[in-house]
């Protein structure tokens, strides 16, 4: 096991020292969240104290810069407790305000809470978004009891969510990790994550903190890194997710490459395990589930499949490198049928997938390039997705993402038959040796 | 008369004779050169395909679109096989350049001069084209992609722009560097460039107003959200 450190600032040196060790660390990555890190603060001290009123907890804020006040208001958001009902406050909160070292991105800032928390040698660790506006105080019960009672490792969130958000999510973050590594996680990249010490010191000692991963892309790497550690994984039911809108200019293509990228180059550094990897397990789910109204989302479908289109025309000699001939001569058989009818079916939406991961490996062209060249691929897939699910219930799209999870289950071979790996050795879990095959499986 | 065969016939015929035999020594060191040129040559040519076929320098071109390019150029040869004979003719030009300068005949040494002192703008004007050439191939293909992701209709028109631009800047300064009509490239290129600018801009204002219209529009007023646009959240 690695001993390096991840260096800390002086006072955040000396407030460690201070506090000396701790139970729970909850930890909030920001960035300019003037706006909502208040209430996040609120929300995470009024869980503590509401549901851990005996255990010692640190908050503890990595801060990339913010030019607005953010951390200031980390430190100073105070909370009325008598007008919570909460009498019986038994410790203090501590609260670190530190900014963080290294390359920007959330990923730094990950890296320096895993860092405080195996100095101060916390039991139970959450990560919560600076920007939500939804959290309440039972989020941190819901991602830190599993843990603290439940002998979990890593709990991943699981939202309410219209059918058509979170489409990469649905299309291709979930059922992926789910036919690679046979774990039913629905959120892997939701964002609010809840884990135990010992998985945080795990993190930190993977050699990922210079590479992309310290940008972005950390949330489908910790939900990876987990199950591929052997960690025991579950969910929990957060109920609906709001947060400050992203900024509309935000760039598609990028996110998709964060996403994409991240899971290509995981596969690459787990294929002993993925390789034989069949069919796959359901994660427990704790919290009770309920059904909330989500707010209706407006898709200018006939706009995805133009691009898709356009893709089609001028990205052809890109993707002919990147595609196997038979999917590339299935879509361009879309070409000449009408935008209402033009559709990317389940089968070769998991073909361009997995085309694109062996690509991506192979390195057939710059996987920058490979990556971005996709985006008209996958709008087009979205399309798809939008005219199969017109007129369904939240549920009934839901079983439209499960049969495309079954697909991708089912396809596996044609992966794992073209990937061509040097050495298709079995790789044992190097964090805890759980047993993976039941999801419930027993904590040795 | 034995005096007159002596000075009209045998005298230049010695004279003939002192001159080759000076200069063969100079014949037989230049043949040596020549000859050891040539095994150098077909040596290091033979090693340098080797090696470059050894280190994946083929599967390399094929990833850049060497391969592709060369093709269209009607040339059928490997990338290595190319790099072999590259180094194979280079070896050859200076070693005969070498072999004249055995021969230390004024005029032949003042030209191998001249030439060996040119060798250096030829080898700065191949790295600047090829150079130029695979940063024309990766800035065209990112500008496709960037112009597609963006759903710009002339993605291609663009990025074969952005491909032919860099190729003639990086074709320009190659003939500057090999000292051919210096003012002119410079100002051929200016003109050219400006041209197509300008020819551009009359093009998109009076051709595809509506379409500049639009552009200006949704670069100025994003933030006013149109009916066209989607609440989709990907992530």
């Amino acid at each position: 096991m690695s001993t390096n450190l991840t260096p800390l600032t002086a006072p955040t040196e000396v407030r460690i020292q201070d506090i000396g060790s701790a139970e729970i660390l909850v930890g909030i990555p920001s960035y300019n969240n003037a706006d909502t890190v208040g209430h996040v603060v609120r929300a995470v001290s009024v869980g503590l104290a509401k549901h851990f009123p005996g255990r010692r907890a640190v908050l503890v804020n990595s801060d990339g810069g913010s030019s607005d006040e953010t951390p200031v208001i980390v430190a100073r958001t105070a909370i009325d407790f008598q007008h919570l009902f909460i009498a019986d406050q038994q410790s203090i909160l501590h609260r670190i305000v530190t900014p963080y070292h290294g390359i920007p991105g959330k990923g730094s800032a990950f890296r320096t809470i895993f860092e405080i928390a195996r100095r101060l040698k916390a039991r139970a660790c959450a990560v919560v978004d600076a920007d939500l506006r939804s959290i309440s105080p039972e989020w941190i019960e819901l991602l830190l009891r599993p843990i603290l009672e439940e002998g979990y490792d890593y709990v991943a969130p699981y939202y309410l969510r219209h059918k058509y958000d979170g489409t990469i999510t649905n299309s291709l973050a979930y059922p992926l990790t789910r036919a690679l590594y046979g774990q039913r996680v629905r959120q892997p990249i939701g964002g609010e994550f809840g884990f135990s010490g010992a998985l945080a010191s795990h993190y930190l000692d993977q050699h990922v903190w210079e590479s992309e991963v310290a940008r972005f892309g950390i949330d489908i790497w910790m939900t990876t890194e987990a199950i591929a550690s052997g960690a025991r994984v579950c969910q929990s039911f957060l109920g609906a997710k709001i947060h400050n809108p992203k900024d509309p200019a935000a760039d598609l293509s990028a996110m998709l490459m964060q996403v994409m990228g991240a899971l290509f180059a995981l596969m690459e550094k787990h294929e002993g395990l993925w390789s034989r990897q069949e069919g796959s397990q359901p994660v427990p789910l704790f919290g009770f589930t309920y059904e909330v109204g989500v707010e209706p989302v407006h898709v200018n479908v006939e706009r995805m499949v133009l691009h898709y289109r356009q893709g089609l025309t001028d990205l052809e000699p890109i993707w002919r490198q990147i595609l196997a001939d038979d999917t590339f001569a299935q879509l361009r058989d879309l070409q000449g049928i009408s935008n209402t009818d033009c559709r990317i079916p389940d089968e070769l939406w998991v073909q361009v997938v997995y085309d694109a991961a062996i690509a991506h490996r192979k390195r057939i062209i710059r996987r920058d390039h490979l990556l971005k060249a996709l985006t008209p691929l996958y709008l087009g897939r979205t399309a798809s997705f939008v005219h199969a699910t017109q007129g369904l219930t939240s549920v009934e799209a839901e079983q439209k993402i499960e049969a495309l999870c079954h697909t991708f289950e089912r396809m596996k071979p044609y992966l794992v038959e073209r990937w061509q790996p040097p050495a298709l050795q079995p790789v044992a879990p190097a964090l805890l040796h759980h047993t993976t095959t039941d999801a419930g499986g027993d904590h040795e | 008369m034995n005096d007159f065969f002596n000075q009209a016939l045998l005298g230049p015929l010695q004279l003939l004779g002192r001159q080759v035999l000076a200069v063969l020594p100079n014949m037989l060191a230049m043949g040596i050169i020549l000859l050891g040129g040539l095994f150098t040559a077909w040596a290091l040519g033979s090693f340098a395909e080797r090696l470059f076929r050894m280190i994946g320098f083929d599967h390399f071109c094929d990833r850049v679109g060497m391969n592709a390019a060369l093709l269209r150029g009607g040339v059928k040869t490997d990338p290595s096989r190319l790099v072999g004979r590259g180094i194979y003719w280079t070896v050859i030009v200076l070693a005969s350049i070498a072999a004249l300068g055995a021969l230390n005949l004024a005029p032949i040494n003042q030209f191998a001069q001249s030439l060996l002192a040119y060798v250096p703008h030829l080898v700065t004007a191949a790295v600047i084209l090829l150079a130029g050439y695979f940063l024309s191939n990766f800035v065209s293909q990112a500008v496709l992609i960037a112009a597609v992701n963006a759903g710009l209709p002339p993605a291609r028109l663009i990025a074969a722009c952005s491909r032919w631009g860099i190729q003639v800047l990086a074709g320009a300064m190659a003939l500057e560097q090999l000292g051919i009509a210096q003012h002119i490239v410079v100002v051929g290129f200016g003109i050219t460039w400006g041209g197509i600018v300008l020819a551009g801009a009359i093009a998109f204002g009076l051709g595809a107003s509506d379409l500049a219209k639009e552009l200006l529009e949704r670069r100025l007023v994003t933030r006013s959200k149109s009916n066209t646009d989607d609440d989709l959240h990907h992530w």
